[in-house]
């Protein structure tokens, strides 16, 4: 099993706007959750807060439940122990205000851009007017302005990924929630989406739980990086980025930010052993 | 010009027109000159001929008598489609998304799919007298399976990923089923609708001949008992037509309409 107490490391905050808020203060709060599916724990005791203005960085092997703690926090799962809380309020079933980026796109196939995009609006009810006004301006600021009324299976992986950002960012949620956004994008690409989501986030700064497998777009993108492990997993080690913003291509260069990716690699490092190591004992 | 130029292996017919339609033709011409030889040599004079049929269209065409045939017969099955199509699509929808209504009614669906509606025409004459209702409800009986196992199919196999991302939006039920289920379902629709069309064509016509009421199946009958077979076969080439457009109209909409379903299929 997974070694005793975690350790907690804390780098120094340098920037005091992001700085961790207070429990009253964030929008995603959760407190000893835990999930199974039957006999198996996927997790357990994961305590875990983020700010209304915070990005937080999820990062953990494959496996160690990443997709089904997001599935949780978006409603789309009951939890088995704890609770999740929404600015304060137990999460039940999916909420208005909390968007959730799939790892699979989940854009409908018999939809054009545009209205995979509006999707999120119409089912909340807004005016013709409203999605009128609003899809388009969504559409350009993922870069798919003359796009709007293809379908998605004439659209390369980096462009339906796009699309799926949109939808979320057009229902404008105070939270979002993303699985490994651009994992099935090719490195240039991803490089430009990291970018373009950041310079997104500076204009309307809102919570964001980011799950990625790239140590670099943790230490990129994040403000926090969670690591979870273990089996059943919890959370194992954060790390405070701290990176100023606005996050650029120039933070790539930055030395702080290769002593970060140094010291969540070596983190997420022993986690590969233990994995290894577990393995061989279980034979 | 190099050096190297390709030269084409010699194909047998390389002669031949390679246009899809010109070959088509030939084919059609070459059966017909067969039946129309064969069937002058060796069978008595009134079986139908090509030569015969050809100088019987335009006598029949005219003839009121086949005409409120067609009519009846054809606006019975495209009437007794349309209820099939809409009651099918919600038994469909019903059977592949509730649990409960497939393990309770999915048995006997399949099971009454694979009945021939034949057997049960006789019993729906008890019910419906030698009426254009028993013909109608032979058409529905025949043509609602095989759109409600379709439907059922596709609304079985609607990628979970489309459902999660409709829940994440707070779809409530009516959404999953319309705005989701359906939609994703759609090829399974027409594909029901094919079968379907089909079906509810030979029910139209058996009807007819059980029942004896107006229509194509009623005229082919008569005609063929009383040795007019070139002018029944005016009528089989209609139902022919028939079958055809629909099939025509069914790839149409499927182009028109699904224009992605082809392309995900072949990415598969
Ligand atoms: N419906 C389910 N029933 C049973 N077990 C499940 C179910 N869904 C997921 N699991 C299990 O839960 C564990 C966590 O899955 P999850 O998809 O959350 O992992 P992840 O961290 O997102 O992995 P990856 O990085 O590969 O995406 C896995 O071991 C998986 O097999
Ligand atoms: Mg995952």
């Amino acid at each position: 099993m997974s070694s005793g107490a975690a350790t907690i490391r804390r780098a120094a905050v340098t920037d005091p706007t992001h700085r961790t808020e207070s429990a009253s203060q964030s929008r995603i709060r959760t407190v000893g959750a835990g999930k199974r599916y039957g006999d198996f724990q996927v997790f357990r005791d994961v305590d875990l807060e983020v700010g209304a203005r915070e990005v937080v960085a999820l990062v953990g092997p494959s496996g160690c439940g990443k997709t089904t703690l997001l599935r949780c926090i978006d409603g789309l799962l009951p939890i088995s122990d704890g609770e999740i809380l929404i600015e304060g309020a137990r999460v039940t079933e999916p909420r208005a205000g909390v968007a959730m980026v799939f790892q699979h796109f989940g854009l409908f196939p018999w939809k054009t851009v545009f209205d995979n995009v509006a999707y999120g609006l119409r089912l909340a009810g807004a005016a013709k007017a409203d999605i009128a006004e609003k899809v388009p301006h969504f559409i350009n600021m993922v870069g798919l302005k003359g796009f709007e009324k293809v379908y998605p299976y004439q659209m390369s992986g980096g462009m339906q990924q796009r699309c799926g950002l949109a939808r979320a960012l057009a229902v404008e949620p105070k939270v979002l929630l993303m699985d490994e956004p651009f994992a099935a994008v090719d490195a240039q690409t991803r490089e430009i989406l990291q970018l373009e989501l950041l310079s997104i986030w500076e204009m309307r700064p809102t919570t964001m739980l980011f799950v990625t497998h790239s140590i670099e777009e943790a230490v990129l993108m994040g403000d926090r990086v969670v690591v979870l492990k273990g089996r059943p997993s919890t959370v194992h080690e954060v790390i405070e980025v701290d990176l100023p913003h606005p996050r650029t291509r120039e933070t790539l260069t930055l030395p702080r930010f290769a002593e970060l990716r140094e010291i969540v690699w070596n983190t997420l490092k022993d986690e590969a052993r233990q994995a290894e190591f577990e393995l061989e004992k279980g034979r | 010009m190099s050096a190297t130029t390709i030269v084409a292996p010699a194909r047998p017919f390389a002669w031949l027109p390679t246009s899809n339609w010109t070959i088509k033709l030939i084919g059609g011409l070459v059966l017909a000159t067969l039946w129309q030889v064969l069937v002058g040599a060796f069978l008595p004079a009134y079986v139908a001929k090509p030569l015969g049929i050809i100088a019987a269209i335009p006598t029949v065409v005219t003839n009121p008598l086949f005409l409120s045939a067609a009519w009846a017969t054809l606006s019975a099955v495209v009437r007794g489609l349309a209820v099939a199509i809409v009651l099918g699509t919600f038994v469909g929808l019903a059977l592949g998304r509730v649990k409960l209504v497939e393990r309770a009614f999915g048995f006997y669906v399949s099971g009454l799919y694979a009945m021939p509606m034949v057997a049960v025409l006789p019993l729906v004459t008890l019910w419906f007298g030698y009426t254009g209702a028993a013909r109608m409800a032979t058409i529905i009986f025949a043509a609602f399976f095989s759109i409600a196992i379709n439907v059922a199919d596709g609304a079985k196999s609607v990628p979970p990923e489309h459902l999660e991302v409709a829940r994440s939006y707070r779809a409530g039920w009516r959404e999953i089923w319309f705005g989701v289920t359906l939609p994703a379902a759609m090829p399974y629709l027409l594909a029901g609708i094919r079968l379907a069309a089909g079906r509810a064509l030979i029910a139209a016509i058996v009807a007819e001949f059980f029942i004896s009421i107006e229509g194509l199946g009623f005229f082919i009958l008569f005609n063929s008992r009383t040795f007019h077979h070139n002018e029944a076969f005016v009528a089989v080439l209609l139902l022919a037509l028939f079958g055809v457009g629909v099939e025509a109209a069914m790839t149409w909409a499927t182009r028109r309409f699904l224009p992605w379903y082809r392309r995900e299929a072949k990415t598969d």
